[in-house]
């Protein structure tokens, strides 16, 4: 199949040709157009062209589109058998949405519960938050390089690549890019997403430090609010822990992240496992130094978040002073593309440098005259944040489907009793 | 010669029925912009709702900068050593694929 590599999960979105009533309306959301038939016919899913974004399958108003790829059983396996450490790593944009999923109201922020049904489950938890904190000294890092290298003129002992950099951690954009944009690849930054690090983390340094476990008895559950997530943990390039351990003398050939879990499958685990998630008690895990996290690491599911958690560190590693004020508000909101510059003085040479930014999110409208820019040499821009869906994570294709409780359909019965 | 008389057949629609039936196709197009426009409404509503919640756990949080972070910090010393270190690179970085090329 073209496109993929050996191991990749290929069509993890696919439509239920039964329920599909041909209405178009997936092909409206779909940011790569993977969706092929006529109006009024029955569709299917092109999966060679496919992000597996999952908006086809939050927005469909008959729920016809599928993700076929389902680990809860496989996880609840894992949980029961005692040689396993089964390691959870929650997304920022998972505890603000699991909750709908057992009535709460829709943006409830039930971290410590979530915690505690973990817990409860039997996982022990490196929060994503920390390694989306790591990825903002990883990124950061290679953007303040980029930017010393190429606007203050100093010397590079790495090879830099060019700028504008674009953030790394939505799969389906980075699908994206390698299948349409090419040519825009050694734009992105290397940092690997914070799930993909939380993976590589968690079988060496959490192995060896935290847990005291052997690597190969780990099972790393992605816990994510994203359907391309699970795409992205097939990628056999991520296997960076077991090339780690094979160099000191061990064996084993294992993925840093083994599977991954949607909100709506954390839920339905939840539910089998007959943990209630409204009563749980709420944990902290306040001695579990993987669980710790800043403000900036949370921010990152919503669209803006790695751009604002990523100026409050570029600010104070170039000027040596922190922000007085945090919140970044141009970069905040839900407008298409965003776009903001600051000034700051450079510490090492005492001159000055602007720093130039955009943010956009869902691919299907906002981002190809960024890319078509970019591709053309014209970008005004240093670093520019994409996320695919529109939102940012928070809206992502796993998050629980029609939490206002108004599908599509139970709105037209709502107007038309009779339908 | 034949004669090509046709006429067309006359719907009479007196100015009271014409307002009637305007009103009709009025009540079902602002049916359906109005079930349009509250479903757009809603899914804007939890996406803010949720946006909400994420910037909420941001102002609480006592440490709100990454390079703050003391746990992450401590990984760095012990094990990472700083940033884009050779084993950061080896661990946290990576390539990617031009996937017009893999056939």
């Amino acid at each position: 199949m073209k496109g993929f590599q050996s191991q990749e999960f290929t069509g993890i979105i696919q439509i239920d040709r039964k329920t599909c009533k041909g209405c178009d309306s997936c092909k409206s959301f779909c940011p790569s157009d993977a969706i092929e038939g006529k109006y009024g016919a029955v569709h299917r899913i092109n999966s060679e062209k496919c992000i597996s974004c999952g908006q086809c399958l939050v927005n469909c108003p008959f729920g016809a589109p599928k993700d076929t790829v389902d680990a809860v059983d496989k996880v609840i396996a894992k949980l029961k058998d005692k040689q396993v450490t089964v390691v959870g790593t929650i997304a920022p944009a998972v505890r603000v949405a699991i909750g709908e999923e057992f009535g709460m109201e829709p943006g409830s922020l039930v971290t410590e519960k979530l915690y505690g049904a973990l817990k409860q489950a039997g996982f022990k938890v490196l929060d994503t938050n920390f390694t989306a904190d790591q990825t903002i000294m990883e990124e950061g890092m290679e953007l303040i390089a980029k930017i010393r290298h190429y606007a203050l003129g100093e010397p590079s002992e790495h090879h830099l690549g060019p700028l504008p950099q674009f953030t790394s951690c939505c799969p389906a954009w980075i699908r994206f890019v390698e299948l349409y944009y090419p040519d825009l690849i050694p734009n992105l930054s290397s940092a690997k997403s914070p799930m993909m690090m939380a993976g590589a983390l968690a079988k060496t340094y959490g192995a060896l430090e935290v847990w005291k476990v052997n690597p190969e008895d780990m099972f790393m559950v992605g816990i994510m609010p994203c359907t391309a997530k699970k795409f992205e943990a097939s990628r056999p390039e991520f296997s960076s822990a077991a090339h780690y351990w094979q160099k000191q003398g061990k064996t084993g050939n294992y993925p840093d992240i083994d599977v991954v879990l949607t909100t709506r499958d954390l839920a339905r685990l939840f539910k089998k496992l007959n943990i209630d998630f409204k009563t749980v008690p709420e944990f902290t895990d306040k001695d579990n130094p993987l669980a710790q996290y800043s403000g900036a690491g949370t921010i990152f599911g919503n669209t803006g978040g790695v751009m604002e958690a990523a100026l409050r560190t570029a600010y104070f590693v170039i000027t040596g002073k922190e922000l007085d004020v945090l919140e970044f508000k141009p970069v905040r909101g839900l407008q298409g593309v965003k776009e903001a510059s600051v000034t700051m003085k450079d510490v090492k040479t005492g001159k000055d440098v602007t720093l130039k930014v955009a943010v956009a999110h869902g691919i299907k409208e906002n981002v190809r005259p960024l890319l078509e820019q970019t591709k053309a040499g014209k970008s005004p821009y240093h670093f520019i944040e994409i996320m695919n869906c529109p939102g940012g994570c928070v809206n992502g294709g796993g998050q629980p489907i029609n939490p206002m409780g108004t599908s599509w359909l139970d709105k037209a019965k709502a107007v038309l009793p009779w339908s | 010669m034949a004669r090509y008389d046709y006429v067309e057949k006359a719907v009479k629609v007196t100015r009271r029925e014409f307002l009637g039936l305007m009103g009709v196709a009025g009540a079902i197009l602002w049916t359906g912009a109005y079930v349009a426009t509250d479903l757009v409404q809603d899914r804007t509503k939890y996406i803010k709702m949720r946006a909400q919640g994420i910037y909420t756990d941001d102002a609480k949080a006592k440490v709100r900068q990454s390079h703050n972070n003391q746990a992450v910090m401590d990984m760095y010393k012990k094990f990472a050593h700083n940033p884009l270190s050779e084993l950061a690179e080896e661990l946290f970085h990576t390539k990617y694929v031009d996937r017009t090329k893999l056939v």
